[in-house]
């Protein structure tokens, strides 16, 4: 278990840093970050699908101008640590895990958010820092200051992985005897639900004229095409 | 003096930690500062380029990717200044300060409202399938467009100096990202049909049913519209669907225990 939480941390702090900080070639986007930690611990269709359901969750949420989207990538991540971790220990597989994982981090994935904000607002006293270097004609101290707001954005990372692996770590041996059986009776119609909510909640704030419209009709012509042909 | 090819790879270099101080109240002030700083020495001596070091680590606000445009753009000014060619009437601030929020509004319409959807779209089709490769067929899809922006701009920037704005214009890019989004919304379609259809074939459920999502999708849309937060429609939806599967496994025993009587 503890190689598995390291692991995940390491994927976190990257996927963390690549989200704001650096480089922002998008795998921090929870289809990677989950498959990615996942294949790590040796369950990459697990991962696979979390990343699914969480890609399309939140794919609505962007980060335009100072806001400050929930943490989805910390959520994937802690999502699949925490399913590898109980499939093991718990020695049971299947979608009703995956889902009760990840019904348990995604609300703490706002926990990302303030995390991320108080890490942004910390680098605020870097940027005095910098005047005074500047100030002091310490070009140098001024560059390695940029780069201190890295720590900020880790430490954020790494705070929201730490909290919603805590929560999950709490939660899922509590709650898994207690909704294992009943929970099998809709869990299938959960995981379909989830991405849907994702699809639908794009289409409500995507902006663009008649997106219900053209999503109606390519979500018609394309399902009639699977059903009859 | 001209910046060398070398300091010119810098500097992009630099740009891709942009938002390694990201704070609320410069934004990617002082990451702008870092990134054009091997170029501003070249140019500049000792308390001159403190002066000018001031200048950059102000409120500094543009798209990520677009933000290698602007800078290319910047430093062919700085060279036209220290060579004494610049434009009196108009300050380097004025142009950054210009370009900076509709480059950003560009970018995000084009980048986290459009392309981001879309290539996920896309993948996702190879994710449902559980084919491995979902991951890295997103990444490359997505970043094509990025990694082009990124390279191609910067050296058009430097190239172009004030007149790269004129670039951007001959692009179209705002009717791109409108392009773009509908492509999404049409791609998120047909991803949802399948897997409706999936799902209804998986439990060998009649087809028809699938055209029956399209309802609750339509409120929820409407609903998310209205500004009701993701979260609160998950817990809505996950809670209805969960109470219903009990009740029907309820009914199924009340209808069992019926027949057998």
């Amino acid at each position: 278990m503890v190689f598995s939480l390291s692991l995940g941390a390491l994927v976190s702090l990257i996927c963390g840093l690549d989200r704001v900080a650096i480089l922002q070639v998008m795998i921090s986007r929870p289809i990677v970050a989950a498959p990615l930690v996942a294949l790590l611990l040796g369950e990459p269709l697990v991962g696979l699908q979390i990343g699914v359901m969480v890609e399309l969750l939140w794919l609505a949420r962007l980060p335009v101008g100072a806001a400050v989207p929930p943490d989805d990538t910390q959520v994937a991540i802690a999502t699949s640590v925490l399913t590898v971790i109980f499939e093991r220990a718990l020695n049971t597989s299947g979608i009703e895990l995956i889902l009760l994982c990840l019904l348990i981090a995604t609300p703490l994935g706002k926990v990302g958010q303030y995390f991320d904000h108080y890490a942004r607002q910390y680098n605020v006293s870097l940027a005095t820092r910098v005047d005074t270097a500047l100030d002091q004609g310490a070009l140098t101290r001024a560059e390695f200051l940029h780069l201190r707001g890295l720590v900020s954005f880790t430490l954020a990372a790494l705070g929201t992985y730490a909290v919603i692996m805590a929560g999950g770590l709490v939660a899922v041996p509590l709650l898994w005897p207690l909704i294992q059986k009943s929970f099998g009776y809709s869990t299938a119609w959960v995981e379909l639900a989830l991405p849907l909510i994702g699809v639908a909640v794009v289409l409500g704030t995507i902006n663009v004229s008649r997106a219900i419209t053209l999503f109606c009709a390519s979500f018609c012509m394309a399902f009639l095409l699977m059903w009859l042909v | 003096m001209s910046i060398s090819r070398r300091v010119r790879l810098h500097i992009w270099l630099r740009l891709l930690f942009l938002q390694a101080s990201w704070n609320f109240e410069r934004l990617q002030g002082i990451g702008f500062f870092y990134a054009l700083l091997p170029g501003l020495k070249k140019l500049y001596r000792k308390d001159e380029l403190r002066d000018v070091s001031r200048r950059y680590v102000g409120y500094f606000n543009t798209h990520v990717y677009l933000a290698p445009l602007v800078a290319g753009a910047v430093l062919k000014l700085e060279e036209q200044k220290a060579a004494g060619q610049a434009d009196p009437d108009f300050s380097i601030e004025e142009f950054k300060e210009m370009v900076a929020a509709p480059y950003a509004a560009i970018g995000d319409a084009l980048f986290w409202g459009g392309l981001r959807p879309l290539a996920a779209g896309v993948s996702l089709f190879f994710a449902v399938k559980g084919i491995l490769w979902a991951p890295l067929i997103f990444i490359i899809l997505y970043n094509i467009v990025p990694i082009w922006f990124r390279t191609v701009f910067f050296v058009r920037g430097y190239r172009q100096g004030m007149d790269s704005v004129k670039f951007i214009q001959e692009h179209k890019l705002p009717d791109w990202a409108i392009h773009t989004k509908e492509a999404a919304v049409v791609v998120l379609g047909g991803l949802s049909a399948f897997m409706v259809f999936s799902q209804l074939t998986h439990h060998q459920l009649p087809g028809w049913l699938g055209l029956l999502t399209l309802l609750p999708m339509v409120m929820l849309s409407l609903i998310a519209r209205k500004g009701v937060s993701t979260l609160v429609l998950v817990f809505i939806t996950v809670g209805t669907i969960f109470l219903l599967g009990l009740f029907w496994v309820d009914m199924i025993q009340l209808f069992a225990l019926w027949g057998a009587k």
